[in-house]
């Protein structure tokens, strides 16, 4: 158990590559933070920086209170489950767990309680006789978290760890991975390309891109208030939709026209933009698919738009369509508020209507992407 | 009309229970081809049994003169190929301490063993390093070192012959010259066993030494066990060849017989001594030279196969 604080970390690879740029980002003791982005955003460089499996350029890292910049990886008391699982194909399951508990010189007694209370905890008692290779890809996956917890680590690392499993065993993993963490209680540091699994697993999620932080914060907070246009589009599924649009202002009352209808912004929005003086503006509005409304027939403040594709959920529909104007949007409606008939009659080509709230709207600057909503 | 003959000529019937449309083979089709394939077969095999005649021919007159009576035939060369009298007189005296044989024989395998161990522990090692570790200069090294591999090693003989003359390393100090010559270039052979280990995912590098070991801990007690074929390949390669070196040994010991390898000693008795009576004898070492080496690769044969086939296919 442990905090972790990077401090203006960066990492320059040998060709002069700058992966990671000035890496800023306090951990606190027994918090689940998740680095999440899409792949070459430097999520695993600096989750390997910390665990000491590259070289930190620049910049100070912090261990509890110490700087482990220089620490050999084993003698920084992290333990670390790999995306291809890395276990020791020559060794049972078993040896696989005690390994490190072996290389302290532990006693074999120690060594196998340890052992014995990992596997129970992962269900991989019966097969600890095994050797990896006799192993499914989940089962494999459990004795990769199980050689970390034996260790009981100060903090844990995973890198990537459910990439490897298939849809309906990376669900299942994932809500055992939220058990766990409620029973060994220790820093988490969590690496994945997955915004669900961040916006799932994370307290906090970082949110990288190009080597640089984009926004850190709870699921709730990024997903209700992303920083910048990136963050908007990256979590969230299926992805906001991005409008161009005009901010008008009258006194302290703003409101974004777009497509040919004018919806206000709601006044906790306008007195943000108010206090920021933002004059009337070209704008990039985001909104979210689930957040927007159909209307079958009724044109009044909506914009029309063409169904061009009906993917059904189940659940729910998303509906692709393009606006009269050109743009391709989604629109995210639960099934259940549908008629038969309605829904029969959602095919390509069918003339429809939608329209959203001032109060789900996400303002972007179109020159600097950053979000127009956000006070600091 | 035309294209009406361009469609190939199949059958095509539905298949109801599979609900599919199936295309059958015309039996008659079927069976010359298999009449085709058992043609080609026929001659394959015909081609392997020649080659093989080809290759063991040599050793199977090797083995036949070897067991020639000295004492009844002659020891030397005749013009037939199957002994009259089987005895294994030859053997008798190569091991009987008459001749130098017994101290030929031990020289070879102390350099061949201890060539063996040293190369072995200086290949691995360094082709875990330019496999594992990244440093400057690293690809310079390696290519360097596989363009100078190419040059046949007799090249630098002479030289090699003053240098070792001047640390007293020739003739009677023959034996620890040759082994310093086999192994002094033997990090040289990294290529094979580099990729190897490159097929070895660096992650369980890593994740060892997450767990706490150093990085001797981590090839000792994980890569060696998961590179037991390349190891196997290595030990042997460096252990045949000073087995069976004659151009080094030949003039590293020139004229100091009891420091002769056992490859120099049976040419010089065919080549210097007696020929007519020294053939059968000649014939009879070559035998025994081939001993260790066949069990050897008797035993270890499903590891070189895998070794030398696990390094070229880079997983």
């Amino acid at each position: 158990m442990a905090s972790v604080t990077l401090e203006h970390v960066e990492k320059i690879y040998d060709n002069k590559v700058k992966a990671v740029h000035d890496f800023n980002l306090q951990i606190k003791d027994k918090e689940f933070v998740v680095f999440v982005g899409p792949s070459g955003c430097g999520k695993s460089t600096t989750l390997r920086m910390i665990a000491g499996l590259e070289d930190i350029s620049a910049g100070t890292l912090k261990i509890g209170d110490r700087v482990v910049n220089d620490v050999e990886p084993k003698d920084r008391d992290i333990a670390m489950v790999f995306q291809n699982y890395a276990l020791y194909p020559h060794i049972t399951v078993y040896e696989n767990l005690a390994f490190s508990l072996r290389l302290r010189k532990m006693n074999n007694e120690e060594i196998h309680k340890r052992v014995t209370q990992a596997a129970e905890i992962l269900g991989i008692t019966e097969y600890l006789a095994r050797k990896p290779k006799q192993l499914s890809g989940g089962q494999r996956q459990r004795v990769a978290i199980g050689r970390a917890i034996v260790r009981e680590p100060a903090v844990f690392l995973m890198d990537e760890p459910l990439s490897n499993l298939d849809a309906k065993l990376r669900n299942q993993m994932r809500a055992e991975i939220i058990l766990l963490r409620k029973r060994i209680d220790t820093t988490f540091i969590y690496v994945t390309h997955d915004q669900t699994e961040a916006m799932t697993l994370g307290d906090r999620i970082v949110i990288m891109k190009d080597g640089f932080i984009q926004q850190v914060g709870t699921p709730q907070e990024v997903f209700d208030t992303p920083r910048n246009l990136f963050v908007a589009g990256f979590i969230g599924s299926p992805q906001m939709n991005f409008l161009q649009a005009k901010l008008t202002r009258k006194g302290d009352a703003y409101a974004v026209e777009v497509q040919g209808i004018t919806v206000p912004l709601e006044a906790r929005h306008c007195a943000i933009l108010a206090k920021k003086n933002i004059q009337p503006m070209d704008v990039t509005l985001g909104v979210r698919p689930e957040h927007t409304s159909i209307r079958f027939d009724d044109s009044t403040n909506a914009i029309e738009a063409q169904v061009m594709v009906n993917e059904m959920m189940g659940s729910e529909l998303h509906l692709h369509v393009i606006t009269a104007a050109g743009d391709q949007v989604i629109l995210r409606h639960p099934t259940v508020d549908l008629t038969d008939e309605q829904r029969a009659n959602l095919v390509y080509g069918k003339k429809i209507y939608f329209n959203f709230p001032g109060k789900v709207m996400h303002l972007f600057d179109p020159k600097t992407e950053e979000s127009l909503l956000n006070l600091d | 009309m035309s294209k009406q003959n361009q469609i190939p000529e199949v059958d095509i019937v539905v298949d109801e229970k599979a609900g599919v449309i199936r295309e059958v083979k015309d039996e008659r089709k079927l069976r010359s081809k298999s009449g085709h394939e058992r043609r080609v077969n026929t001659a394959i095999y015909v081609i392997l049994v020649l080659m093989s005649v080809i290759w063991l021919a040599p050793f199977v007159f090797l083995v036949f003169q070897s067991f020639r009576s000295y004492a009844l035939e002659s020891g030397g060369m005749v013009n037939y190929l199957l002994p009259k009298t089987w005895s294994l007189d030859n053997y008798r005296w190569l091991l009987s301490g008459e001749s130098n044989f017994i101290r030929w024989y031990g020289n070879t395998l102390f350099i061949a063993i201890f060539c063996a161990a040293i190369q072995t522990v200086m290949v691995l090692s360094v082709s875990y390093a330019l496999s594992r570790l990244r440093f400057k200069g690293r690809k310079l090294i390696m290519n360097t070192v596989l363009v100078l591999g190419l040059f046949p090693g007799f090249l630098t003989m002479i030289t090699l012959y003053f240098l070792l003359k001047q640390l007293g390393l020739t003739q009677s100090g023959a034996i620890p010259g040759l082994i310093l010559i086999y192994c002094a270039s033997s990090g040289m052979g990294y290529y094979i066993s580099k990729g190897y280990f490159d097929t070895i995912p660096k992650s369980l590098d890593e994740s060892a030494r997450i767990d706490g070991a150093t990085r001797f801990q981590v090839f000792k007690k994980i890569i060696m066990p998961l590179a037991k074929p390349i190891v196997i390949y290595t030990v042997l390669m460096a252990f045949m060849a000073p087995w069976g070196d004659y151009v080094f040994a030949s003039y590293v010991a020139f004229g100091s017989e009891p420091n002769y390898n056992v490859a120099v000693g049976l040419y010089r008795w065919v080549n210097v001594n007696d020929y007519q009576g020294y053939f059968t004898r000649f014939c009879a070492g070559g035998v025994l030279v081939a001993v260790p080496i066949t069990i050897l690769f008797m035993c270890l044969q499903k590891y070189y196969v895998e070794g030398v086939t696990g390094g070229a296919v880079k997983g």
